[in-house]
């Protein structure tokens, strides 16, 4: 399978900023993500690593700054965001499924009104996807009646099911039952494999350690590492990347 | 009490002609109030500028004042500035007023209940604004507002009968015209009118029940 329309380069922040009032979010980002790329950004919490995540698919807008993908500029008020949007999958932490809408549904739904597939050619691809995340047999089930791991993954079938370029993660894992995150990292890890571009805010190191191309660490809004995870796990340049290491490895 | 009397065919034809006119002003005024009601309730949730205000003081000011002081207004002020309605029409009109806001705050916090995430998964998947409200938020939060506007519905049908005083002839107003006929049947109008309006309102509250389940 292969991904992508032919960006090298899909995502770019060049001096992004963002406030909320008074409280400066993100300080002066720069990160550039090429295609195929998997990057994991970790912080401590309220470090703004979920707002960056946001803003690529402008569910925060910037303050100021560039931010592209797929080279169209996000942050002009004259792009189409729902055209762009359909490249970018987002996976929530708390699923977001439809809760009155079945499985197959939820799948079929984007694809039908955004792409505009017939419902044939929606559910067809649903169900591929549905294979592809391990749960073909809950097709038409509704999402009250999975665990939190099955509707995690249905979300990620949800978001391939556009054959986005770009899948977003936030948190993807942090709402779930210990014994249900391995499916759904199992799934992320597959879908690294063939070469989607992700980018992953996540407390997982050892998916980070395993999957990532680049681990980010952000804290207080400000970029503080971008380097190979080998690397940041076994020597975090940054005193406050070390702490926050030593804090989760000692628990 | 004279039972007997009072439950005449001809009293009883008159409190049923009553009875219709009831229906019939609850009726419309149900139907106009309630696609009045989704308007103002829509737009206030989507916070679409200026009309998103424009409704709120509407619904703040209507369901502030008391239904009787909007019958007195429609009926006896309006003529005065050239807008001069039939008994019924003024009584529809009232109604539709006041209905309307009730019913948009209704709707309203129906969609608010919606959890957020489920705008942005919509969104983030692509589909418009308009697309998410149809085919996400809108259908979760109906099912929230049926049991509230049911019951909205039922307050509506009692109170067209405080349309009596601008002598709207429904069944309270038939009730008082027999009454005042002869002391001895007060008692029984009154509690063939209350078993009427308790059959119809019961019968309205069952409905409500089944689709509420059914959804």
């Amino acid at each position: 399978m292969h991904f992508g329309k032919g960006f090298d380069r899909v995502i770019r922040f060049q001096n992004v900023n963002k406030h909320y009032g008074d409280f400066h979010v993100l300080k002066d980002i720069n990160l550039t993500i090429e295609k195929g790329e998997v990057v994991v950004i970790i912080g401590p919490s309220g470090s703004g690593k979920s707002t960056l995540l946001r803003c690529i698919n402008r569910l925060e807008t910037i303050s100021d700054g560039l931010l592209e993908v797929n080279e169209v500029e996000i942050s002009n008020k004259k792009t189409d965001i729902n055209d762009l949007r359909k490249n970018i999958g987002m996976v929530f932490q708390h699923f977001y499924l439809y809760p009155h809408k079945t499985v197959l549904q939820n799948i079929m739904l984007a694809p039908m009104k955004v792409l505009g597939k017939s419902e044939e050619e929606a559910k067809k691809t649903a169900l591929y996807y549905l294979e592809k995340v391990g749960i073909p047999d809950k097709a038409n089930s509704f999402p009250s009646q999975l665990s939190g791991g099955q509707q995690q993954r249905v979300a990620i079938a949800r978001g391939l099911a556009m054959s986005p370029d770009i899948m977003l993660f936030d948190e993807p894992t942090s709402a779930l039952d210990p014994e249900m995150i391995g499916e759904v990292l199992d799934v992320m890890k597959a879908l690294a494999q063939e070469g989607m571009s992700m980018v992953v805010v996540t407390h997982e190191m050892g998916f980070a350690r395993e999957v990532a191309d680049r681990v980010i660490f952000i804290d207080k809004g400000q970029i503080l590492e971008d380097a190979n995870p080998a690397e940041f796990f076994r020597e975090p340049k940054e005193e406050r990347a070390k702490l926050f290491l030593s804090r989760i490895f000692n628990h | 009490m004279d039972f007997i009397g009072a439950y005449s065919p001809d009293h009883i034809v008159f409190l049923l002609k009553g009875f219709l006119v009831t229906l019939e002003v609850a009726g419309i005024s149900i139907l106009l109030s309630f696609l009045l009601g989704a308007i103002l309730g829509i737009v206030r949730y989507t916070k679409v500028p200026v009309f998103a205000q424009i409704s709120a003081i509407f619904v703040e000011t209507i369901r502030n004042l008391p239904l009787l002081l909007i019958i007195f207004f429609v009926y006896f002020a309006l003529p005065e500035v050239g807008i001069k309605l039939s008994i019924t029409w003024s009584a529809i009109l009232a109604l539709t007023i006041f209905e309307s806001a009730m019913l948009a705050e209704i709707i309203r916090s129906g969609l608010n209940s919606v959890h957020k995430g489920q705008m942005e998964a919509g969104r983030s998947s692509g589909l418009s604004y308009i697309q998410t409200l149809w085919y996400i938020i809108l259908p979760q939060g109906v099912r929230r507002m049926v049991p509230p506007i049911v019951s909205q519905f039922i307050s509506l049908l009692k109170d067209t009968s405080l349309a009596v005083v601008i002598a709207l002839p429904e069944m309270m107003h038939n009730a008082q015209v027999l009454n005042a006929q002869n002391i001895n049947y007060i008692i029984p109008i009154f509690i063939l009118v209350a078993v009427i309006y308790f059959i119809v309102n019961f019968a309205l509250s069952l409905v409500a029940r089944r689709l509420e389940l059914n959804m």
